[in-house]
């Protein structure tokens, strides 16, 4: 509001940050030169403005000079702005009254080779720091409340994880999974290292878990449509996909007591339609009524409505008691209101065809990682006899090729970075072919074992002691002799420095994992960002891993980049942390840089209505007057709206007309009029 | 750097050769030198063996593709621009195909023949090719067998290239004398046979 318009006390305070300020910019100019600058009452500098007695100095300096504005001339907002904010606040000011200048990221790294232009753009950056501070007003954070829920989008065994522990710790919790079952990639391994557990024993529990926890509300054939919303009090559309199969409870609500689907599986047994089986890779048959393996959780078949014919059989067997399958069953829509959310959308692996070189695809015998753990399952297709598909014969010498797309920097379907997992379930996958096939040798062709985790190299050191062959050499090519449709692999041994070319009976590609297809759209809707090779960013690679940019987002597992099971279950664990923090608490501060409307000048005319990408404005009758008016907590302060009106009503706080034209008139009139 | 043991005895002194690389054998002006003339990040090579396992000589020879890249990055530059092996590469590209860091190593190889042959290192046959290459427009020229191969064939004893027009012959020699090819070959072939 226009008070009284007080003079403008300003302290401006220079950090030298160690050398990595003062090591390219003379701190004694700037400091000079602040001390010269309309409204400047004091400038001061220090070793580390952020330490303790730098905080002080900002503390003291408010109370002995007065001053009614604060300038920080230091490192990125991003780290420090809240530190400072605090620091103006225990001085007795407004912690909006604080204003900072970014000179060391945007000035003294860039330049550092450059002292006397480092120095001038840092007077520069202080003109119009001080420029702005002149001009700051009293803002007050806005606190809403939380939603007590969560949603956890994905249900394998991060998502699952970060679930339980949510739901364990009071929260009411969604777990969403866009396929008939959780599980996911973790419930199609056959054994996970290194402890060589088997790995669907020790997720069923978890599945279980879910299932019947009572502060989980499961959700799975179902996929977000919508999202609307900001931390705290996120509204969020589910599309329930058509399963044609009722649930105990949908029959009920449908009037059908004692219904609806109990998992026996004469539907499929009658259904004519055969399909192939994704959880088996295509290796198994399934009915267009299925389930994708007998542990499944929910117990519930679910209709493929692409290849079903609607004959009517299994409505037939399915009977008039449990009347479970409705062939007319349509997409419905929930709406659900949660505070936070957590992304565990996983990977999937890139098209390895691709690589022409290797033949994936083209010859019989070469098989992906994921396609081994499936034949190597008792559980699997063949019973866990591991064969070739060409013949059906047993494979005595079976090659592995690691880094298959990973490590990989040209274009296409490769790959720069480590995939993480596949030295570690190669290694695996070479125990399982010795364990199982006496006298069978893997040959792995690797360029660096990657070993990293506890009991990992130990594990390295097993494999190797157990007769598996390792070939320092990634692989060039392969070959099919088309006769007995054996795999020559060819490469070098890199450490004798010879070719090598070897005859295998199959070859196992560790093919490199990327984003999954969803995931570009999953991350539009929750407004998070990614990082150059796709996957989901974190709010800081080291200090926040588990959080986004947005407040209220957070991520779990292999969506935010490759890591194998522990790894994935230990940030589920801490993005279920992070998220029931602003639950438990109760309520968020929001800053105030909401958009204003100034009514005495607001013609009412709704234009910025439509412009407002988060439908925060409406228009309200005020004294007589059609306005237009903020609903403060949908409001992000991207400023579409101010810039746009035509009249000039709207006031983006803190970020106002003219506090922005106060600091371009300071840097090209340089203080002159 | 006592790398001479003096023992007296050239067998035993080849025997007990220091085998070692020193820091200053390594010359980074060599690495720079390659990645200007091949166009690649020839310093970006990890070493995988894909371009060797990819070497249509490499089963055939002791040329080891891998290891010229190797040099290079250590900067090796006696080494590399002194092994014979430097000029077996065929130039087929299939490891520049392969690369899975996306370097040209063909690329490297014909950047390190470029600096060898700078300080005269070149075998006598591509310095005959050249001559070849200056006299006839062909490094390898027709001749009987060929022809009659041809004309049994039904093609003209002679392809359509300078053996036909031989008119074009001069505009060859002006741009290989631009770079002083035939001029340094016949002057290197004139030297070693002194």
């Amino acid at each position: 509001m226009a008070e009284t318009k007080e003079e403008p006390r300003i302290g401006v305070f220079i950090c030298h940050c160690g050398t990595n300020i003062a090591g390219s910019i003379s701190i004694e100019e700037v400091k000079k030169y602040a001390e010269t600058l309309d409204g400047v009452v004091v400038a001061d500098e220090y070793q580390y403005m952020c330490s303790t007695p730098g905080q002080s100095m900002i503390i003291d300096a408010i109370k002995e000079h007065n001053l009614n504005g604060i300038v920080v001339a230091a490192c990125s907002p991003r780290l420090h702005e809240p530190t400072f904010r605090t620091a103006t606040q225990e001085g007795g000011l407004n912690m909006f009254r604080f204003e900072m200048a970014n000179i060391r990221d945007q000035n003294s790294w860039v330049h550092m080779h450059d002292w006397e232009g480092a120095t001038e753009k840092a007077k520069d950056q202080v003109l119009i720091a001080v420029a702005k501070a002149r001009m700051l007003e009293d803002l007050q954070p806005k606190s809403v409340p939380v939603e007590h829920s969560a949603l956890v989008l994905g249900g394998g065994v991060g998502g699952m994880q970060a679930a339980l522990d949510l739901a364990s710790a009071g929260i009411k919790t969604y777990l969403i999974e866009k396929a008939p079952t959780v599980g996911g990639r973790m419930s199609q391994l056959d054994k996970t290292f290194p402890t060589l557990d088997c790995s669907q024993c020790i997720l069923t529990p978890k599945m279980v878990d879910v299932g019947r926890h009572p502060n989980i509300e499961l959700r799975t054939y179902t996929e977000v449509e919508k999202v609307e919303g900001y931390i705290g009090n996120f509204t969020i559309t589910l599309r329930k996909k058509a399963r044609g199969v009722l649930d105990p409870t949908e029959a009920l609500e449908r009037g059908i007591v004692g219904g609806g689907c109990n998992g026996c599986g004469d539907c499929a047994e009658v259904c004519p339609v055969i399909k192939p089986n994704p959880f088996e890779m295509g290796m198994a048959p399934r009915k267009a009524i299925y389930i994708y393996h007998p542990q499944v959780m929910p117990l519930l078949y679910t209709i493929d409505f692409d290849s079903c014919v609607k004959c009517g059989l299994c409505v037939d067997i399915c009977g008039p008691e449990k009347r479970a399958i409705d062939l007319d069953m349509v997409d419905t829509f929930e709406e659900i209101k949660v505070g936070t959310c957590i992304l565990a959308i996983g990977y999937d692996y890139i098209p390895i065809e691709q690589k022409k070189e290797w033949g994936y695809k083209r010859f019989d015998n070469v098989i992906t990682g994921l396609e081994f753990e499936r034949l190597i399952c008792a559980s699997g297709p063949t019973g866990g006899h591991l064969i070739r598909p060409s013949d059906g014969q047993t494979p005595m010498k079976v090659g592995f090729v690691l880094c298959a797309g990973s490590r990989d920097n040209t274009g296409g379907v490769n790959k720069p970075y480590c995939s993480r997992f596949c030295c570690m379930y190669s290694l695996k996958h070479a125990h399982q072919i010795m364990e199982k096939i006496p006298g069978a040798v893997p040959y792995l062709f690797y360029m660096d074992i990657r070993s990293f985790g506890k009991m990992y190299e130990e594990f390295y050191y097993r494999i190797q002691n157990e007769g598996a062959k390792f070939i320092r050499g990634r692989v060039a090519n392969i070959l099919e002799d088309p006769i007995t449709k054996n795999l020559i692999v060819n490469t070098e041994d890199t450490l004798l420095g010879r070719p090598v070319s070897m005859e295998m009976d199959m070859v196992v590609l560790a093919a490199a994992v990327q984003p999954t297809p969803e995931s570009e759209k999953i991350r539009q809707m929750f407004g998070v960002s990614k990082s150059q090779d796709g996957w989901l960013l974190e709010a800081h690679p080291k200090l926040n891993p588990c959080g986004t940019t947005t407040a209220g987002i957070y991520l779990a597992g292999v969506c935010q980049g490759p890591k194998d099971i522990p790894d994935t279950v230990a940030q589920a664990e801490g993005a279920a942390s992070a998220a029931s923090i602003p639950i438990h608490t109760g309520e968020v501060q929001l800053e105030p840089y909401f958009a204003q409307c100034m009514d005495d000048i607001c013609a009412g005319c709704g234009l910025c209505l439509q412009q407002c990408p988060y439908g925060a404005l409406d228009l309200i009758e005020k004294n007589g007057r059609t306005v237009m008016e903020v609903t403060e907590a949908k409001c992000k302060g991207c400023g579409t709206c101010g810039g746009f009106c035509p009249g000039g009503a709207i006031k983006m706080q803190h970020f106002t007309s003219p506090q922005i034209c106060a600091q371009i008139d300071a840097f090209l009139l340089k203080g002159g009029e | 750097m006592a790398r001479v043991k003096e023992y007296g005895n050239a067998e035993l002194e080849e025997k007990l050769r220091d085998t070692s690389y020193y820091a200053n054998d390594s010359n980074p002006q060599f690495l720079e030198d390659v990645k200007k003339l091949s166009r690649t990040a020839a310093n970006m090579c990890y070493q995988c063996g894909t371009c060797t396992g990819s070497c249509p000589s490499a089963p055939r020879s002791s040329y080891r593709i891998r290891l010229f890249m190797r040099k290079g990055v250590l900067g090796l530059e006696q080494e590399a621009l002194n092994d014979p092996d430097l000029w077996l590469c065929t130039t087929c590209y299939s490891c520049t195909d392969r690369c899975p860091r996306d370097l040209a190593p063909t690329d490297v190889i014909m950047a390190m023949r470029n600096l060898a042959f700078k300080i005269d290192i070149v075998p006598r046959n591509f310095l005959k090719t050249v001559q070849l290459i200056y006299n006839t427009g062909h490094g390898v020229p027709n001749n009987d067998v060929n022809r009659a191969a041809r004309v049994k064939l039904g093609l003209p004893a002679d392809p359509p290239t300078t053996h036909s027009y031989p008119e074009f012959i001069p505009g060859i020699q002006k741009i290989m004398d631009f770079y002083k090819m035939k001029e340094n070959a016949d002057r290197i072939l004139a030297e070693e046979s002194k």
